[in-house]
């Protein structure tokens, strides 16, 4: 009977990979999401004091 | 444009629970193969995560068509969008694809065919985001983007096919594969069960985030407007 190679760590070393990119990645969507989000409402005031 | 539809709420939802059931049936549920260990249940994310990318980019060609074809600015917005989520799922793989690789190959990484061309796609796909800053006029800079995708959809057949075409260690799941091949099973259909969920739920994150991704260009878009307006 063969025994399987022990390569646990090399598993959890991949899906940690997986979900820190990803996180990563979702995180910068909502990061740039509520900085344009501020930007757009700087903006909104300043017309609205342009056209006042 | 800021109230977030209810379609993409539910997709957000989903989403996630797919993520985490699909996390389950890879870790837990699948089998672990003998010839290799646990280490082989990276393959399932590997695959899934590779898939997605490359539908991102042929995505990015097909949005660059129909920019050529309209030249409408939203196919631009598309476009980045498709390209950029892509370039992560891609690295994904890649990373992936070399962790498993360290204690099937015994190395983290080697210039074979399937390597080598998706590194090399993923290069030509970085360099897209630096054709794009190079370029100040928008519409000059869409529509060299758009060309730009075209040709870098080549890459993308060329990769899926460099593990049927060529002879490679890199092992061939579903089809015949080279007998140089390393590391290649048979799935069980537990395995199989776990790759094809796979597979779905990173088409469902793909979605989710590529819907993201354009309202957040949109959103770039309608700012960088209201700023022209708000200088003059």
């Amino acid at each position: 009977m063969s025994i399987s190679p022990e390569t646990t760590n090399y598993m959890i070393a991949g899906y940690a990979v997986f979900f820190l990119v990803f996180t990563f990645y979702i995180v910068s969507l909502v990061v740039r999401w509520s900085n344009l989000r501020r930007d757009m409402h700087i903006l909104e005031d300043l017309e609205i004091d342009n056209k006042s | 444009m800021n109230k977030k539809p209810v379609i993409l709420l539910v997709l957000d939802i989903l989403s996630l629970v797919f993520l985490a059931v699909a996390a389950y049936l890879a870790l837990s549920y699948a089998p672990m193969e003998a010839t290799m260990g646990n280490v082989q249940k990276v393959f399932y994310f590997h695959v899934a995560n590779a898939w997605v990318g490359m539908l991102g980019f042929i995505s990015a060609g097909v949005a660059g068509i129909a920019y050529l074809r309209s030249g409408n600015p939203k196919w631009d917005i598309v476009e980045v969008a498709a390209v950029e989520i892509s370039l992560v799922f891609f690295l994904i793989a890649i990373l992936l694809g070399s962790i498993w690789a360290r204690p099937a190959w015994n190395t983290w990484w080697t210039w074979e065919p399937r390597l080598t061309t998706a590194a090399i796609t993923e290069m030509i796909y970085l360099a897209y985001f630096m054709l794009r800053n190079g370029i100040e006029d928008p519409n000059r800079r869409a529509r060299f983007s758009a060309v730009y995708t075209l040709v870098g959809a080549v890459s993308v057949p060329i990769t899926f096919m460099a593990i049927r075409l060529f002879r490679t260690i890199h092992p061939v799941v579903i089809g015949s594969q080279s007998a140089q091949a390393q590391g290649g099973f048979n799935m069980s259909p537990d395995m199989e069960v776990a790759f094809f969920f796979s597979l779905f739920t990173f088409t469902i994150i793909f979605a989710d985030l590529f819907w993201h991704r354009i309202r957040l260009g949109n959103l770039a878009n309608k700012t960088e407007e209201l700023k022209l307006k708000v200088m003059e």
